[in-house]
């Protein structure tokens, strides 16, 4: 029971221990490879997959998220007579956590998942060795674009989504709820500062580098044969999600350090 | 470094390696000789594929040590190693094509790696030229997926071949080909060894193979070198594992195994296991 402990523990901590070189690699191999032109085509096709391409999915997203939280929320701020507020805790709620945080659970699944399965088959298949036999190092090679398409371009699917997310709540509190567009956009203005957005908008970077090295680590690790790769990539989704909540989390309480060593007082209500 | 009469181009010093708590290469030594073919076989898991990655550094022995040209390259940083395997070809069991690239893309994949091409016309013609050396001048622009597995093959060692190495490895080549398919690559490794005047090992199961190619045999058998001769020492070797190998024969272990769970309610469920 004891030994089983030990063995266990030590596994995991040889997995950490991977997991954090493998984690440094890529950051040195993507660094690495923005300074060299030549590399850029691989950087361009990987943002056309993981960026472009995720565009749609992640309007729909954030249009949903808006539209459910203007339906969610009208009755309780109606029912103190402050439906005309709508648009700032619609606003707020949209760009500063569930804007960026379901766009990126969005891209943990489709883009996370992908790549997992992608590198996974090519471990199986013995390509990745293929590379290095070559004499190419396959983190510069297959992880380094992945990384940095991933991380440069969450951060833009983040603000399609805020942008989605305002209309489709600003669409649905006017025509449904019936709401004074006026006020809804003055009280939205006001409530809502760049600073909310910018939030947001960072915590994209971080999410994306960690779906990305998330899903790339996993397919580099995966295991032989079909069931190896799926059990790979619920993995990789599974840490991918867990990691972007805890982030989250931690960035929140970051960035409120930093606001209110700024900005000390702020009203909620303005 | 020196054995018999061949210049050494590869050698591995007391190799040990482990996979978790099995043991698959046991204190292994050998030399291979430059610019001859030596064939390695064994039963399948036996580590002979194992072994042959270890003269690439694929994988790190767990102690003993790889020298290339005398020089000590299992302790290099994956940087140090990327120089010294251009002068090896590989060619992986399943040919490890990339299938998103497309036959002559792979082929210009490790040129593009390690030079910046500055005429593409030059590139085109040697693409055409490491295609017609294997007989597949014209596919070019097919995909993996739109090959067969023999054509997948022949492509991936165009592609070993790429950067004229001097040592190319071979995977298990003739697996899962049909017999005149397997010949055609057994003649392809004796041409580019006559050819390129390259040092060829080749990892195989198939004795046809190995008695058609091989200057030198080596058998591995659980770990250890069971034989090491050409092929005239191999057919006459007096071992019974070797014998048993080459003739492929089920060991008296093995069909006593077989035999004993001939009665079929050992091997099954009854009802009451499930209650």
């Amino acid at each position: 029971m004891l030994a089983a402990l030990g063995a266990r523990a030590m596994v995991d901590v040889t997995n950490a221990g991977r997991f954090g070189r493998f984690v440094w690699g890529a950051i040195v191999a993507s660094i690495r490879s923005s300074t060299r032109p030549g590399t850029y085509p691989l950087v361009w096709t990987q943002m056309l997959i993981i960026g472009v391409r995720s565009v749609p999915v992640i309007m729909i997203t954030g249009a949903f998220v808006g539209m459910s939280l203007a339906v969610q929320a009208y009755d309780q701020l109606a029912g103190i007579g402050l439906e005309e507020h709508l648009g700032v805790l619609i606003n707020i709620s949209v760009v500063k956590e569930l804007g960026p945080v379901l766009a990126a659970v969005m891209l943990a699944g489709r883009v996370g998942g992908a790549l997992t399965a992608e590198l996974g088959t090519m471990n199986v298949t013995e390509q990745i060795d293929a590379v290095r036999s070559m004499g190419t190092d396959p983190v510069r090679y297959l992880v380094a674009p992945r990384v940095l398409a991933c991380l440069l371009l969450t951060p833009f699917l983040i603000i399609y989504a805020d942008l989605m997310g305002v209309v489709g709540g600003a669409v649905v509190s006017f025509s449904q709820l019936g709401i004074n567009s006026t006020a809804y956009w003055s009280f939205s203005a006001s409530g809502v500062e760049l600073w909310d957005v910018a939030v947001g908008v960072v915590k994209g970077f971080f999410f994306g580098a960690s779906i990305a090295v998330i899903s790339c680590y996993k397919g580099f690790t995966c295991r032989e044969g079909a069931h190896g790769v799926g059990l790979a990539c619920t993995e990789a989704f599974v840490l991918s999600f867990i990691s972007i909540l805890a982030l989250d989390f931690a960035l929140a309480v970051i960035f409120k350090g930093i606001y209110n060593t700024f900005w000390p007082f702020k009203s909620l209500i303005a | 470094m020196q054995s018999r009469d061949g210049e050494a181009v590869l050698s591995v010093k007391n190799l040990t390696k482990r996979f978790g708590s099995k043991l698959v290469l046991d204190n292994i030594s050998l030399t291979i000789e430059k610019g001859k073919t030596t064939v390695v076989i064994g039963p399948s898991g036996c580590g002979k594929t194992v072994l042959i990655k270890h003269l690439i550094v694929l994988l790190r022995p767990n102690s003993g040590e790889v020298y290339f040209k005398d020089r000590r390259i299992d302790n290099l940083r994956e940087d140090e190693l990327n120089g010294i395997r251009t002068h090896y070809g590989f060619l992986f069991q399943g040919g490890a094509l990339f299938d998103s690239l497309s036959v002559a893309e792979n082929i210009i994949f490790p040129i593009r790696q390690h030079y910046t091409i500055s005429s593409w016309k030059e590139v085109e013609e040697l693409v055409k030229a490491k295609l017609a050396m294997v007989g597949l001048d014209g596919y070019q622009n097919y995909y993996p997926a739109n090959l067969s597995g023999g054509q997948r093959k022949r492509v991936a060692l165009a592609r070993a071949i790429a950067m004229n190495p001097e040592i190319i490895l071979y995977d298990e080549p003739t697996t899962g080909l049909d017999p005149i398919r397997s010949d055609v690559i057994n003649e392809l490794i004796l041409k580019l060894q006559r050819e390129l005047k390259v040092t060829t090992i080749v990892v195989t199961h198939d004795m046809t193979s190995a008695y058609k190619i091989a200057n030198r045999i080596i058998m591995l058998h659980n770990g250890k070198i069971a034989a090491d001769g050409d092929a005239d020492h191999i057919r006459n070797h007096p071992h019974p594992v070797v014998q048993q190998f080459i003739n492929g024969q089920v060991g008296d272990d093995d069909l006593a195994v077989l035999r004993m769970s001939g009665t079929i309610s050992q091997a099954q469920f009854l009802p009451r296991d499930f209650e």
